[in-house]
């Protein structure tokens, strides 16, 4: 190749060079006058030819104040400047400026080369960046690989401080060294973002629980050389978590120690809690729920009908709940809709066990029989001894009558040995019929009616008696199951007791009344005299032992008898009774429990006779 | 006190069996006898003319052997009057605390029925200190008693003599 040629190819070059690089190319003499331009300088500046640089690029008359050109002029080294500039649109442009000086074959800077590309785009980019950075609504800063803060926003420093340079732990955490788990390490490690949740320290103080991203900035082959961490508070998040775990917590314990068993289902009727109380109740041993299915087996059917909670509940007293064992356990039943709102979140079981109670009540009423045994044969016993010693004074009236030939001793003798022997057989009778007694057939009866055919019954026999027997019927009285011919039984016994002892009155005019009426739920029979009364030693002792006090007529079984009917309704007896004014004998039965035996007359593990 | 004027007791008690063989036991062997049903009754005779001796029954309606006991305490005279208590509920819920009261601070002799009319007999004697007496009292009765036990057994032969010589007499 000669060098003809060469310098033919080096212009060439030159000249496409030029034209091709892809940057705006003009170059400028010492007089700032612009000696060439590229194409793309044109087409960015505008007409260029016979004009300065300062003119074309800056729209202005004069050259810039502080011209790197100038300077390049003297010292020859070149320069890399952002200027701010005119297109030839006249829109404001930033742009970089490499400046190459260009040596005449003295080694004088003849001409400067200057090479710009537009970096308005670049700029606005980080601005965008930097108002992101400072917008983003939560703590974010940047970190070198020293860990020291570099840049922070405006949240992060309300949320900890100023960083002034120091390091991330010093700031965030109030470390004094790096912290042993690090999402900045290992973003610098692999240049990927990590995400972790971190517990640091605010700025006044309190502990702030935030969730840190950390994310790379690369910087070519570098790697990276920044990283950029993003932290989102949730201290009030995790405040909110914690009171929700605390209140999670306490109803969880209060589920879980329930004395009651209780039972939950989701708004799909899938069990989520079975407590131990229910567990131990339905002898549910695995350690997993119950199915749903599972789970209907052993509950009442009416907690999973669609239609049986009315108003979000549900009541059953004196029901049974059927165990993994296929026990079936009495159990008082009640259960409520879970709602939030108009939501439905399911259903809850609240089951008591009744075996217990059931047998604390059992072992009640076998006490009561006992001590009744006891009472009775006491009693017993005295009503005996009396016998005998009628038995005694019929014998030795006739066996004295007999030594004196005196037949009309002889004969009332005789007349007291068949008294007492006929007393001993009553005796008998009633207390066979006591200590047997018979089922109480509870059935719908009007009490008013009752009372109405009793008094018709004994209206003559009292009046014989001089006492006059009168009713006093309470308009509200309604039916009631009872066993009619047991409480007939208990009214006719305290009627005559109260004719007796109203005929004793030395002064006449005895009376006795036969009151029904309600009282809080309560049916009362009432048997009011205006007899002798009992003092209060005596009517302690009436209903308990076989107590008379009417000499020969009475065996004293009469309200022994009258007080177990009375029991056997689930009801109760008192007196009321000041001496020598009359007494009032009440039987009490309360309403709810006539229901409940009624209810369960076929059940036999509620009977409870036969015993004595 | 002189032998030709009879004890007389007051027997309380609401049975009137009770009453009707008491009455007769004492009254054979020489006593003469009142009768009350009960504590209201008893206090009424006593007031009246007290007894040598007052027989006493310990439940009753009305008024109960025990509250007519304490009424007779109250008085200075009448508290003097022995009391024997014949009672059937002396180890009963019924009489036993009335009856412990009364046999610490009282009479200190009870009987329990059926009681038999000898050992009745013989309680009221001692009681009285006449237990000495009882052969003098009742003389003629246990004569009676032997014979009529002889008759019973006697061959014609021996009855024809015994009323001979009764028919002599």
């Amino acid at each position: 190749m000669t060098p003809q040629s060469q310098s033919e190819l080096d212009q060439l070059l030159g000249r496409s060079m030029f034209e091709v690089v892809p940057f705006n190319v003009a170059v400028i003499d010492r007089d700032f006058s612009i000696v060439a331009g590229n194409t793309n300088f044109e087409e960015y500046f505008g007409p260029w030819r016979n004009r300065s640089c300062y003119e074309v690029c800056k729209h202005t008359s004069r050259p810039c104040e502080r011209c790197a050109l100038r300077a390049m002029f003297i010292d020859g080294r070149p320069r890399v400047s952002e200027e701010t500039g005119v297109d030839r649109h006249g829109r404001t442009r930033h742009y970089v400026a490499h400046l190459v000086p260009l040596m005449d074959p003295t080694g004088h800077v003849a001409h400067v080369m200057a090479m710009t590309t537009d970096s308005t785009e670049t700029r606005s980019w980080k601005r965008e960046y930097d108002r992101l950075f400072e917008r983003v609504p939560c703590p974010a800063f940047v970190i070198d690989r020293e860990y020291r803060v570099i840049q922070a926003n405006d949240k992060f420093r309300e949320f900890f401080g100023i960083p002034d340079g120091r390091f991330c732990y010093e700031v965030c955490k109030r470390g004094k060294s790096r912290c042993r788990s690090c999402t900045a390490a290992l973003t610098f490690a692999d240049a990927r973002d990590h995400v972790a949740t971190e517990v640091g320290v605010h700025q006044d103080g309190s502990p702030a629980h935030y969730v840190v991203t950390s994310s790379p900035v690369l910087r070519g082959h570098e790697g990276v050389s920044h990283v950029i961490q993003i932290a989102a508070d949730i201290s009030e998040i995790s405040q909110l978590e914690r009171e929700l775990r605390k209140t999670q917590d306490y109803y969880e314990t209060l589920i879980h120690n329930s004395p009651s068993g209780i039972i939950a289902l989701d708004s799909s009727g899938d069990p989520k809690v079975v407590n131990p109380a229910a567990r131990a109740l339905l002898e549910w041993t695995d350690s997993q729920l119950p199915t749903a299915a599972r789970l209907k087996e052993m509950m009442p059917v009416q907690f999973f009908a669609s239609g049986a909670m009315p108003e979000g509940k549900l009541q059953l007293s004196e029901i049974s709940v059927s165990s993994a064992q296929q026990q079936e356990i009495p159990v008082r039943f009640s259960a409520v809709e879970l709602r939030s709102g108009r939501q439905h979140l399911g259903r809850a079981a609240f089951i008591e066990d009744l075996r217990e109670i059931k047998q604390l009540e059992q072992e009640k009423l076998d006490t009561e029989r006992l001590a009744a045994v006891g009472q009775t044969v006491a009693g017993l016993a005295h009503t005996i001894k009396n016998l005998l010693m009628g038995l005694e004074g019929g014998m030795y009236m006739v066996d004295s009558g007999m030594s004196r030939s005196d037949a009309a001793r002889i004969t009332s003798g005789w007349q007291m040995l068949q008294r007492n022997i006929e007393k001993t057989t009553g005796l008998v009778k009633d207390f066979l019929s006591f200590a047997k007694g018979r089922l109480p057939e509870l059935r719908p009866t009007d009490p008013n009616k009752l009372a109405r055919d009793i008094v018709a019954l004994y209206v003559d026999a009292a009046r014989l008696q001089r006492v006059e027997l009168s009713l006093n019927l309470g308009a509200d009285v309604k039916v009631a199951p009872l066993d009619a011919q047991g409480m007939e039984t208990c009214i006719t016994n305290l009627l005559s007791n109260g004719i007796d002892a109203a005929a004793m009155r030395a002064e006449g005019g005895g009376e006795v009344i036969l009151r029904t009426r309600e009282q809080a739920g309560d049916l009362l029979f009432e048997v009011i005299d205006n007899g002798c009364g009992m003092d209060c030693e005596v009517s302690r002792k009436v209903f308990t032992t076989f107590f008379t006090t009417k000499g020969n007529k009475g065996t004293g079984l009469g309200l022994l008898t009258t007080r177990k009917i009375v029991q056997e309704h689930g009801g109760r007896i008192d007196v009321e009774s000041t001496p020598g004014q009359g007494a009032t004998f009440r039987i009490r039965l309360p309403r709810e429990r006539l229901q409940a035996i009624a209810n369960s007359a076929s059940e036999p593990a509620i009977s409870s006779h036969g015993a004595m | 006190m002189t032998d030709t004027k009879p004890y007389r007791i007051l027997i309380v008690d609401d049975e009137a069996d009770v009453r009707d063989y008491l009455r007769m036991a004492l009254e054979d062997a020489g006593f003469v006898v009142e009768t009350a049903e009960d504590g209201l009754e008893a206090m009424e005779s006593v007031q009246r003319s007290a007894p040598d001796l007052v027989s006493l029954d310990l439940v009753m309606p009305r008024h109960s052997g025990a509250k007519f006991y304490h009424d007779l305490q109250k008085d200075k005279t009448l508290s003097k009057i022995p009391v024997l208590i014949v009672t059937g509920h002396a180890r009963d819920e019924m009489g036993k605390n009335d009856f412990n009261e009364m046999t610490m601070s009282g009479p200190g002799i009870y009987l329990e029925k059926p009681v038999r009319h000898d050992s009745y007999v013989s309680a009221i004697r001692s009681l009285l200190g006449i237990q000495g007496a009882e052969d003098h009292m009742n003389d003629s009765e246990r004569l009676r008693g032997e014979l009529a036990a002889v008759l019973s057994t006697a061959d014609t032969g021996t009855l024809q003599r015994a009323l001979d010589a009764l028919k002599k007499k």
